[in-house]
């Protein structure tokens, strides 16, 4: 269950955003990407459910090369490898339950009724019980990341991605979320990537991290490497120094 | 580039473009035909869109179909005065309306409040990333929004001809009997003799036409929308337009096939 990315090449026009990005995620591991705004971290991560398409370079899952899978045979991935969106991605005409029950009725044969029940199971399960008939307009911005996290766990993925879970999210659900991600790797043996800059989440639960820096891996290593890093444009990206010698 | 290159190559720009999004209406209306054998159609979508798009628009379809068999009536007016024709009116007013009018109007004035709907709704899920959160859960974005929609579009725009067809017949009567004396009795018996079934029919098959050409417009320029809101504008505006200038299109072939 490893997820391998190599020599990743993107550019959106004349703009180049990744530029050989490499490196491998192993088996049950929790694997943290960060970088500045705007590196290509969301773009990156996409590229594993098929939404984008790399210009060069080869995407393995397990042992399976996906870059070059078309679109039907991409929908057998995504059934394995979830994705919880940067911007949530609620279904508007939707309520909550609604928006989960979704991918039960369409992947499980569940009926209606059957796949309402179980997700408000499943809601509960992220707190957000009480807003199970709410409308993701009437709900805020990190109540929506909770039942997102909840719609990307319906189908028991063994690949998760997480584009920044615990952005907009108050401390105390951020922590909650951080315990859940690490017992997705622990308990059930999930390949989990998120994409975070929270430096509680990442220093509290990654087994391995890679900065993006300029379209490539500055550096990837262990939480300790992180800490004890020589490289000034990673130290000053962990310290949030304003000052220093990383280029935007 | 000087002027009098301007005017051919923009011609020629707007003619690629035609083309383009023309054959994105086709590649979108094989993709919806290919996942109608089998049938493969989610059933609350396809009810919810089927309320709102259809049902919701019964009574401004009605006011549109009403006020066309009325205006018929009115246009034709003086010459049954003038010739005493009273009992050509209920006959003259109806086959105008049931064959070209009726549909015709209907078609717009659905255009303009389900299609123009349909893609901005489908523009904004694009935009807001909706779309791909679909494509991640392993759905099928054709089929899961598309479908249901084309089918409710087109369902409904044939249903509401139907029902405008008898909404105007009402609205010529009221207006016959109002301004020209013509009893509703009297309308009605000197109308059916003379109208033939097809003049009816020609008008249903035309609104499903319609109906087809508004449906696969408003999803395509719904689903290749970009760009955020102003995206979305530009979706919305374009779509109504073509789908407008399609209805007139199919019209006149229509008009030529079905005599
Ligand atoms: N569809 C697209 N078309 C054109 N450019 C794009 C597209 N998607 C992303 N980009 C560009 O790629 C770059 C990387 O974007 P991305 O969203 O991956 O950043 P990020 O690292 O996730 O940042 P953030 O932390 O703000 O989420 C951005 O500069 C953006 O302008
Ligand atoms: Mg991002």
């Amino acid at each position: 269950m490893t997820i391998t990315f190599r020599n990743i090449h993107k550019a959106f026009g004349p703009k180049k955003v990744l530029q050989g990005v490499s490196f491998t995620v192993r088996d049950g591991e929790c694997f943290f990407i960060v970088g500045a705004s705007g590196v290509g971290k969301s773009v990156l991560i996409k590229h594993l459910v098929g939404l984008l398409r790399p210009d060069d370079g080869d995407i393995f899952l397990d042992d399976t090369e996906v870059s070059r899978l078309t679109e039907r045979e991409f929908y057998e991935v995504r059934k394995k490898c979830a994705m919880v969106f940067q911007s949530s991605t609620l279904f508007d005409s939707m309520t909550c339950e609604q928006n989960v029950a979704l991918p039960l009725r369409k992947h499980m044969g569940l009926t209606m009724k059957d796949a309402l029940t179980e997700a408000r199971e499943r809601l509960s399960q992220v707190h957000m019980s009480h807003f199970a008939t709410a409308y993701p307009a009437e709900i805020g911005d990190g109540m929506r990341k909770r039942v997102a996290i909840a719609r990307a766990l319906t189908l028991k993925p063994s690949y998760v991605l997480f584009d920044e879970p615990t952005t907009s999210l108050d401390p105390v659900s951020a922590r909650r979320t951080d315990v859940m991600i690490r017992e997705l790797c622990d308990q059930f043996g999930v390949t989990s990537i998120v994409v975070s800059h929270d430096l509680v989440s990442i220093f509290g639960i990654a087994d391995r991290i890679a900065m993006l820096y300029q379209g490539n891996v500055r550096l990837l290593g262990t939480r300790e490497d992180f800490k004890n890093t020589d490289d000034p444009v990673v130290r000053q990206f962990m310290s949030g120094e304003a000052e220093g010698p990383m280029q935007v | 580039m000087n002027a009098a290159l301007n005017i051919p190559y923009r011609m020629g720009a707007a003619l690629l473009l035609i083309a383009d999004q023309t054959g994105g209406i086709a590649i979108m209306a094989g993709q919806v035909v290919r996942r109608l054998v089998p049938p493969r159609i989610d059933r609350y979508e396809l009810f919810r869109n089927a309320y709102r798009m259809g049902v919701q628009s019964v009574p401004i379809i009605a006011a549109t179909a009403g006020f066309t068999g009325a205006l018929m009536v009115i246009q034709g007016a003086p010459i049954v005065e003038r010739y005493n024709a009273r009992n050509i009116i209920g006959w003259s007013a109806m086959f105008t309306t049931f064959r070209e009018l009726g549909p015709l109007l209907i078609a717009l004035m659905f255009n303009g409040r389900v299609g123009a709907n349909n893609t901005a709704e489908l523009g904004t899920m694009v935009v807001t990333e909706q779309i791909d959160g679909l494509r991640a859960l392993a759905i099928d974005p054709i089929t899961y929004l598309v479908v249901p929609r084309y089918l409710s579009i087109a369902i409904m725009m044939t249903a509401l001809v139907i029902i405008g067809d008898f909404v105007a017949i009402l609205g010529a009567m009221g207006m016959a009997w109002g301004i020209l004396d013509v009893w509703p009795r009297q309308f009605y018996y000197s109308a059916m003799p003379m109208l033939q079934t097809w003049d009816f029919s020609v008008g249903v098959i035309k609104g499903f036409f319609y109906g087809n050409m508004i449906a696969l417009t408003s999803c395509y320029f719904g689903l290749s929308t970009r760009g955020g809101a102003p995206g979305v504008g530009r979706s919305v505006n374009a779509s109504v337009v073509a789908a407008a200038s399609g209805v007139f299109i199919v019209d006149y072939l229509s008009t030529f096939i079905l005599h």
